[in-house]
Protein backbone atom coordinates (compact mmCIF):
# COMPACT_ATOMS: atom_id res chain seq x y z
CA UNK A 1 0.00 0.00 0.00
CA UNK A 2 0.95 3.91 -0.39
CA UNK A 3 -0.16 6.95 1.50
CA UNK A 4 -2.23 9.54 0.30
CA UNK A 5 -1.52 12.60 1.38
CA UNK A 6 -2.99 14.70 -1.41
CA UNK A 7 -6.50 15.28 0.96
CA UNK A 8 -5.27 18.88 2.69
CA UNK A 9 -2.95 19.24 -0.76
CA UNK A 10 -3.64 18.40 -4.29
CA UNK A 11 -0.47 17.21 -5.73
CA UNK A 12 -0.64 14.15 -7.86
CA UNK A 13 2.65 12.96 -6.28
CA UNK A 14 1.25 13.17 -2.94
CA UNK A 15 -1.38 10.64 -3.53
CA UNK A 16 0.58 7.50 -3.82
CA UNK A 17 3.58 8.57 -1.57
CA UNK A 18 5.83 5.69 -0.54
CA UNK A 19 5.54 4.02 2.85
CA UNK A 20 8.97 5.06 4.77
CA UNK A 21 8.81 8.35 3.34
CA UNK A 22 9.58 11.32 5.30
CA UNK A 23 8.71 15.38 4.39
CA UNK A 24 10.18 18.34 5.50
CA UNK A 25 7.33 21.07 5.97
CA UNK A 26 9.15 24.42 5.73
CA UNK A 27 7.79 28.08 5.49
CA UNK A 28 7.78 31.16 7.48
CA UNK A 29 5.50 31.18 11.64
CA UNK A 30 1.79 31.32 11.42
CA UNK A 31 1.86 30.06 7.39
CA UNK A 32 -0.63 26.86 8.55
CA UNK A 33 2.73 24.25 8.47
CA UNK A 34 1.17 22.45 11.82
CA UNK A 35 -1.96 22.94 10.70
CA UNK A 36 -1.24 20.93 7.17
CA UNK A 37 0.28 18.09 8.83
CA UNK A 38 -2.51 17.67 11.02
CA UNK A 39 -4.80 17.90 8.43
CA UNK A 40 -2.58 14.73 6.66
CA UNK A 41 -2.64 12.67 10.00
CA UNK A 42 -6.27 13.28 10.45
CA UNK A 43 -6.94 12.32 6.83
CA UNK A 44 -4.99 8.93 7.90
CA UNK A 45 -6.95 8.38 10.74
CA UNK A 46 -10.31 8.80 8.61
CA UNK A 47 -8.68 5.58 7.49
CA UNK A 48 -8.26 3.62 10.26
CA UNK A 49 -4.10 4.59 10.33
CA UNK A 50 -2.39 5.02 13.27
CA UNK A 51 -1.42 8.77 14.11
CA UNK A 52 1.61 10.31 16.31
CA UNK A 53 2.05 13.61 17.12
CA UNK A 54 5.13 14.72 18.61
CA UNK A 55 4.97 18.49 20.03
CA UNK A 56 7.24 20.77 21.54
CA UNK A 57 4.31 23.84 21.49
CA UNK A 58 0.86 23.05 22.32
CA UNK A 59 -0.14 20.20 25.11
CA UNK A 60 -1.45 17.04 24.46
CA UNK A 61 -4.48 17.54 25.45
CA UNK A 62 -4.84 20.71 23.10
CA UNK A 63 -3.35 18.38 20.21
CA UNK A 64 -6.12 16.02 21.24
CA UNK A 65 -9.20 18.42 21.76
CA UNK A 66 -8.07 19.68 17.84
CA UNK A 67 -7.84 16.14 16.71
CA UNK A 68 -11.57 15.13 17.98
CA UNK A 69 -12.83 17.95 15.81
CA UNK A 70 -11.13 17.21 12.65
CA UNK A 71 -12.08 13.13 12.86
CA UNK A 72 -15.56 12.26 13.08
CA UNK A 73 -15.96 8.77 15.23
CA UNK A 74 -12.51 9.10 15.98
CA UNK A 75 -11.21 5.61 17.08
CA UNK A 76 -8.36 7.33 19.93
CA UNK A 77 -6.89 4.18 20.49
CA UNK A 78 -5.30 4.59 17.42
CA UNK A 79 -3.89 7.61 18.21
CA UNK A 80 -0.43 8.91 20.01
CA UNK A 81 1.38 11.85 21.35
CA UNK A 82 4.48 12.75 22.74
CA UNK A 83 4.48 15.61 24.59
CA UNK A 84 8.28 17.26 24.64
CA UNK A 85 6.86 20.46 26.20
CA UNK A 86 8.80 19.53 29.31
CA UNK A 87 7.09 19.68 32.92
CA UNK A 88 9.67 17.14 34.80
CA UNK A 89 10.40 13.54 34.47
CA UNK A 90 9.01 11.56 31.84
CA UNK A 91 5.52 9.59 32.55
CA UNK A 92 2.58 8.20 30.24
CA UNK A 93 -0.96 8.14 30.23
CA UNK A 94 -3.88 6.76 28.62
CA UNK A 95 -6.90 9.46 28.20
CA UNK A 96 -10.51 8.69 29.15
CA UNK A 97 -10.84 8.22 25.17
CA UNK A 98 -8.47 5.74 24.62
CA UNK A 99 -5.36 7.68 23.56
CA UNK A 100 -2.07 6.94 24.62
CA UNK A 101 0.21 9.89 25.66
CA UNK A 102 4.03 9.91 26.43
CA UNK A 103 5.91 13.30 28.52
CA UNK A 104 9.22 13.81 27.48
CA UNK A 105 11.00 16.05 30.36
CA UNK A 106 12.26 18.12 27.87
CA UNK A 107 12.55 18.79 23.90
CA UNK A 108 16.40 18.20 24.01
CA UNK A 109 15.62 14.83 26.16
CA UNK A 110 16.28 12.25 23.01
CA UNK A 111 16.25 9.62 25.11
CA UNK A 112 12.47 10.21 25.68
CA UNK A 113 11.86 11.00 22.89
CA UNK A 114 12.65 7.44 21.53
CA UNK A 115 11.26 5.63 24.42
CA UNK A 116 8.09 7.71 23.52
CA UNK A 117 7.80 7.40 20.05
CA UNK A 118 8.76 3.41 20.70
CA UNK A 119 5.54 3.07 23.29
CA UNK A 120 3.46 4.96 20.92
CA UNK A 121 4.17 3.07 18.16
CA UNK A 122 3.51 -0.37 20.32
CA UNK A 123 0.51 0.76 21.11
CA UNK A 124 -0.75 1.67 18.08
CA UNK A 125 0.33 -1.75 16.40
CA UNK A 126 -1.51 -3.44 19.37
CA UNK A 127 -4.73 -1.76 18.69
CA UNK A 128 -4.54 -2.92 15.04
CA UNK A 129 -3.08 0.05 13.38
CA UNK A 130 -0.13 -1.26 11.45
CA UNK A 131 0.59 1.99 9.40
CA UNK A 132 0.61 5.07 9.70
CA UNK A 133 1.56 8.65 9.65
CA UNK A 134 3.87 10.61 12.39
CA UNK A 135 4.28 14.25 12.49
CA UNK A 136 6.52 16.79 14.59
CA UNK A 137 5.84 19.82 15.13
CA UNK A 138 8.47 21.65 15.73
CA UNK A 139 12.45 20.89 14.50
CA UNK A 140 12.62 24.74 15.15
CA UNK A 141 11.93 24.44 18.88
CA UNK A 142 14.72 21.42 18.88
CA UNK A 143 16.83 23.77 17.41
CA UNK A 144 16.97 26.04 20.49
CA UNK A 145 17.26 22.94 22.92
CA UNK A 146 20.36 21.38 20.71
CA UNK A 147 22.38 22.02 18.13
CA UNK A 148 22.28 21.74 14.48
CA UNK A 149 24.38 18.64 14.64
CA UNK A 150 22.02 16.64 17.12
CA UNK A 151 19.31 17.97 15.12
CA UNK A 152 20.73 16.58 11.61
CA UNK A 153 21.37 13.03 13.57
CA UNK A 154 17.81 12.70 14.86
CA UNK A 155 16.00 13.45 11.42
CA UNK A 156 18.20 10.86 9.67
CA UNK A 157 17.69 8.27 12.98
CA UNK A 158 13.79 9.15 13.26
CA UNK A 159 13.62 8.73 9.05
CA UNK A 160 15.23 5.13 9.44
CA UNK A 161 12.86 4.00 12.04
CA UNK A 162 9.85 5.36 10.41
CA UNK A 163 11.18 3.64 7.15
CA UNK A 164 10.92 0.37 9.09
CA UNK A 165 8.15 0.90 10.12
CA UNK A 166 6.30 1.73 7.21
CA UNK A 167 5.24 4.94 8.44
CA UNK A 168 5.73 8.27 6.58
CA UNK A 169 6.64 10.90 8.73
CA UNK A 170 6.17 14.76 8.54
CA UNK A 171 8.74 17.21 10.35
CA UNK A 172 7.88 21.37 10.45
CA UNK A 173 10.84 23.63 10.33
CA UNK A 174 10.50 27.82 10.38
CA UNK A 175 11.85 28.39 7.22
CA UNK A 176 12.99 32.60 9.05
CA UNK A 177 14.13 31.24 12.05
CA UNK A 178 17.24 29.72 10.76
CA UNK A 179 19.77 30.73 8.11
CA UNK A 180 19.78 28.87 4.99
CA UNK A 181 22.93 26.54 5.71
CA UNK A 182 20.70 25.26 8.26
CA UNK A 183 17.93 24.90 6.27
CA UNK A 184 20.16 23.30 3.44
CA UNK A 185 21.32 20.88 5.88
CA UNK A 186 18.31 19.56 7.61
CA UNK A 187 16.77 19.05 3.75
CA UNK A 188 19.10 16.37 3.57
CA UNK A 189 17.71 14.04 6.14
CA UNK A 190 14.07 14.01 4.22
CA UNK A 191 12.59 12.04 0.85
CA UNK A 192 11.33 15.50 -0.07
CA UNK A 193 10.30 19.27 1.06
CA UNK A 194 7.13 20.81 1.30
CA UNK A 195 7.58 24.97 1.00
CA UNK A 196 4.65 26.99 1.94
CA UNK A 197 4.86 31.21 1.29
CA UNK A 198 2.24 33.72 1.95
CA UNK A 199 1.74 35.62 -1.53
CA UNK A 200 -0.53 38.63 -0.58
CA UNK A 201 -2.58 36.59 1.90
CA UNK A 202 -3.18 33.60 -0.15
CA UNK A 203 -1.39 30.48 1.21
CA UNK A 204 0.80 28.80 -1.40
CA UNK A 205 2.61 25.59 -1.34
CA UNK A 206 4.92 23.09 -3.61
CA UNK A 207 6.32 20.33 -3.54
CA UNK A 208 10.09 19.12 -3.84
CA UNK A 209 11.69 15.74 -4.35
CA UNK A 210 9.53 13.29 -3.88
CA UNK A 211 8.68 13.22 -7.95
CA UNK A 212 11.39 14.41 -9.71
CA UNK A 213 11.27 18.37 -10.35
CA UNK A 214 9.93 20.93 -8.13
CA UNK A 215 5.96 21.57 -8.97
CA UNK A 216 4.41 24.90 -9.65
CA UNK A 217 3.27 26.37 -6.47
CA UNK A 218 -0.80 26.19 -5.94
CA UNK A 219 -3.03 27.84 -3.34
CA UNK A 220 -4.47 25.35 -0.61
CA UNK B 1 42.37 -11.21 11.03
CA UNK B 2 45.49 -10.02 13.03
CA UNK B 3 45.64 -9.76 16.83
CA UNK B 4 45.44 -5.85 16.61
CA UNK B 5 42.10 -5.34 14.11
CA UNK B 6 39.87 -7.57 16.27
CA UNK B 7 36.99 -6.20 18.72
CA UNK B 8 37.82 -5.88 22.38
CA UNK B 9 35.30 -7.71 24.39
CA UNK B 10 35.50 -7.33 28.20
CA UNK B 11 33.71 -9.94 30.02
CA UNK B 12 32.91 -8.91 33.86
CA UNK B 13 31.44 -11.96 35.60
CA UNK B 14 32.05 -13.08 39.40
CA UNK B 15 31.56 -17.22 38.20
CA UNK B 16 35.22 -18.57 36.47
CA UNK B 17 33.03 -20.92 34.67
CA UNK B 18 30.76 -18.89 33.35
CA UNK B 19 32.99 -16.25 32.33
CA UNK B 20 35.18 -19.19 30.59
CA UNK B 21 32.54 -20.58 28.83
CA UNK B 22 31.49 -17.18 27.18
CA UNK B 23 35.62 -16.58 26.54
CA UNK B 24 35.45 -19.65 24.55
CA UNK B 25 32.69 -19.02 22.31
CA UNK B 26 34.18 -15.57 21.72
CA UNK B 27 37.77 -16.23 21.16
CA UNK B 28 37.81 -17.20 17.74
CA UNK B 29 36.35 -13.68 16.59
CA UNK B 30 37.24 -11.11 19.29
CA UNK B 31 40.37 -10.39 21.44
CA UNK B 32 38.57 -11.28 25.03
CA UNK B 33 39.41 -10.09 28.23
CA UNK B 34 38.49 -11.61 31.24
CA UNK B 35 37.96 -9.42 35.06
CA UNK B 36 35.75 -11.22 38.22
CA UNK B 37 34.69 -8.59 39.87
CA UNK B 38 33.67 -5.39 38.94
CA UNK B 39 37.06 -3.36 40.47
CA UNK B 40 38.95 -6.19 38.55
CA UNK B 41 36.66 -4.77 35.39
CA UNK B 42 37.64 -0.89 35.57
CA UNK B 43 41.22 -1.67 35.96
CA UNK B 44 40.71 -3.78 32.50
CA UNK B 45 38.89 -1.51 31.44
CA UNK B 46 40.53 1.04 28.60
CA UNK B 47 39.88 2.98 25.45
CA UNK B 48 40.59 -0.02 23.30
CA UNK B 49 37.95 -2.15 24.77
CA UNK B 50 34.75 -2.11 22.08
CA UNK B 51 32.28 -4.03 24.16
CA UNK B 52 31.90 -5.12 27.65
CA UNK B 53 29.71 -7.99 29.04
CA UNK B 54 28.78 -7.29 32.31
CA UNK B 55 26.92 -9.41 34.97
CA UNK B 56 24.84 -6.92 37.04
CA UNK B 57 24.72 -9.38 40.28
CA UNK B 58 28.49 -9.21 41.77
CA UNK B 59 30.28 -9.17 44.82
CA UNK B 60 31.65 -5.74 45.75
CA UNK B 61 31.13 -3.54 42.72
CA UNK B 62 27.30 -4.41 41.23
CA UNK B 63 26.90 -3.96 37.45
CA UNK B 64 24.76 -0.58 37.49
CA UNK B 65 27.79 0.63 39.80
CA UNK B 66 30.48 -0.39 36.93
CA UNK B 67 28.61 1.25 34.51
CA UNK B 68 28.19 4.39 36.27
CA UNK B 69 31.62 5.10 36.46
CA UNK B 70 32.36 3.37 32.77
CA UNK B 71 30.05 6.61 31.49
CA UNK B 72 31.65 8.84 34.13
CA UNK B 73 34.96 8.33 32.65
CA UNK B 74 33.08 9.11 29.35
CA UNK B 75 34.71 5.77 27.53
CA UNK B 76 32.46 5.29 24.62
CA UNK B 77 32.41 1.47 24.87
CA UNK B 78 29.37 -0.48 24.53
CA UNK B 79 27.64 -2.05 27.81
CA UNK B 80 25.46 -5.00 27.53
CA UNK B 81 24.07 -6.37 31.10
CA UNK B 82 23.94 -9.42 31.85
CA UNK B 83 20.87 -10.08 33.71
CA UNK B 84 18.73 -12.76 35.32
CA UNK B 85 15.53 -11.25 35.23
CA UNK B 86 13.49 -9.33 32.10
CA UNK B 87 13.55 -5.63 31.99
CA UNK B 88 12.10 -3.10 30.32
CA UNK B 89 12.92 0.22 28.43
CA UNK B 90 14.10 1.35 31.64
CA UNK B 91 17.70 -0.40 31.66
CA UNK B 92 18.23 1.36 28.26
CA UNK B 93 17.26 4.82 29.93
CA UNK B 94 19.95 3.78 32.52
CA UNK B 95 22.37 3.78 30.01
CA UNK B 96 23.10 0.19 29.12
CA UNK B 97 22.85 -0.80 25.84
CA UNK B 98 21.76 -4.19 25.47
CA UNK B 99 21.05 -6.98 28.49
CA UNK B 100 20.75 -10.85 28.08
CA UNK B 101 18.98 -13.13 30.08
CA UNK B 102 21.04 -16.17 31.87
CA UNK B 103 21.07 -18.97 30.69
CA UNK B 104 22.88 -17.10 27.51
CA UNK B 105 23.62 -19.42 24.64
CA UNK B 106 26.81 -18.73 22.53
CA UNK B 107 24.67 -17.47 19.01
CA UNK B 108 22.53 -15.09 21.21
CA UNK B 109 25.80 -14.06 22.83
CA UNK B 110 27.58 -13.30 18.95
CA UNK B 111 24.39 -11.88 18.32
CA UNK B 112 25.05 -9.57 21.05
CA UNK B 113 27.98 -8.40 20.06
CA UNK B 114 27.77 -7.84 16.59
CA UNK B 115 24.60 -5.73 17.22
CA UNK B 116 26.68 -3.27 19.75
CA UNK B 117 29.15 -3.12 17.29
CA UNK B 118 27.01 -2.43 14.18
CA UNK B 119 25.86 0.64 16.46
CA UNK B 120 29.61 2.17 17.15
CA UNK B 121 29.62 1.44 13.33
CA UNK B 122 26.61 3.62 12.30
CA UNK B 123 27.47 6.27 15.16
CA UNK B 124 30.61 6.44 13.03
CA UNK B 125 29.03 6.35 9.67
CA UNK B 126 26.40 9.28 10.97
CA UNK B 127 29.30 11.27 12.18
CA UNK B 128 30.90 11.07 9.04
CA UNK B 129 27.74 11.81 7.11
CA UNK B 130 26.78 14.92 8.50
CA UNK B 131 30.36 16.46 8.31
CA UNK B 132 29.57 15.92 4.66
CA UNK B 133 26.66 17.20 4.30
CA UNK B 134 27.92 20.15 6.06
CA UNK B 135 30.53 20.41 3.81
CA UNK B 136 28.23 20.07 0.90
CA UNK B 137 25.85 23.10 2.00
CA UNK B 138 28.81 24.99 2.19
CA UNK B 139 30.17 24.51 -1.40
CA UNK B 140 26.80 25.17 -2.85
CA UNK B 141 26.44 28.69 -0.75
CA UNK B 142 30.13 29.70 -2.33
CA UNK B 143 29.42 28.13 -5.58
CA UNK B 144 27.38 29.06 -8.75
CA UNK B 145 25.80 25.80 -10.65
CA UNK B 146 28.46 25.44 -12.98
CA UNK B 147 31.24 25.99 -10.41
CA UNK B 148 29.86 23.21 -8.42
CA UNK B 149 30.04 20.87 -11.63
CA UNK B 150 33.35 21.84 -12.35
CA UNK B 151 34.29 21.21 -9.01
CA UNK B 152 36.51 18.21 -7.95
CA UNK B 153 35.82 18.51 -4.44
CA UNK B 154 31.71 19.06 -4.68
CA UNK B 155 31.62 15.83 -6.98
CA UNK B 156 33.57 13.88 -4.30
CA UNK B 157 31.49 14.86 -1.52
CA UNK B 158 28.38 13.69 -3.15
CA UNK B 159 29.62 10.50 -4.55
CA UNK B 160 30.65 9.62 -0.61
CA UNK B 161 27.22 11.57 0.61
CA UNK B 162 25.47 8.92 -1.61
CA UNK B 163 28.22 5.98 -0.59
CA UNK B 164 26.92 6.78 3.04
CA UNK B 165 23.21 6.33 2.50
CA UNK B 166 23.65 2.93 1.24
CA UNK B 167 26.02 2.04 4.24
CA UNK B 168 23.95 3.76 7.03
CA UNK B 169 20.89 1.96 5.85
CA UNK B 170 22.27 -1.32 5.76
CA UNK B 171 23.93 -1.36 9.28
CA UNK B 172 21.54 -2.39 12.33
CA UNK B 173 19.53 -2.98 9.40
CA UNK B 174 18.06 0.62 8.69
CA UNK B 175 17.41 0.79 12.63
CA UNK B 176 14.38 -1.63 12.77
CA UNK B 177 14.49 -2.78 16.63
CA UNK B 178 13.41 -0.49 19.36
CA UNK B 179 16.45 -1.07 21.63
CA UNK B 180 19.02 -0.05 18.20
CA UNK B 181 16.20 3.35 17.69
CA UNK B 182 16.79 4.20 21.59
CA UNK B 183 19.83 3.38 22.16
CA UNK B 184 21.36 5.26 19.00
CA UNK B 185 18.94 8.43 20.14
CA UNK B 186 20.42 8.59 23.76
CA UNK B 187 23.86 7.85 22.25
CA UNK B 188 23.12 11.56 20.21
CA UNK B 189 22.05 13.16 23.92
CA UNK B 190 25.38 11.47 25.75
CA UNK B 191 26.93 13.69 22.88
CA UNK B 192 25.65 16.74 23.03
CA UNK B 193 26.20 17.09 26.73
Amino acid sequence: MTYDLSAPLEFDALEDVRPGSNILVSGPAMSGKADLCISMLADGSRRGEGAVVMTTGDRADEVLDDYRTRVEDLDESRVAVVDCRGEGSRSDERTAEGAYVYHVSSPGDLTGIGIGITKGLETLANNGAEEGRFALDSLSTMLTYTDRKTVFKLCHVLSSRFDSAGYVGLFTIDSEAHDDQTIQVIKQAFDGMIEIRDDEGTRQARLLGLAGQPTEWREF
Amino acid sequence: MSDADRPVVLIVEDEPDVAETYRLWLDADYDVRMAHSGDEGLDELDESVDVVLLDRMMPGLSGDEVLERIRDRGLDCRVAMVTAVEPDFDILEMGFDAYLCKPIKSDQLHETVENLLGRSEYDDLLQEYYALVEKQATLEAAKSNAELTESEEYVGVQERIAELQGDLSETLNGIDSDEDFIATLRGLNDLDE
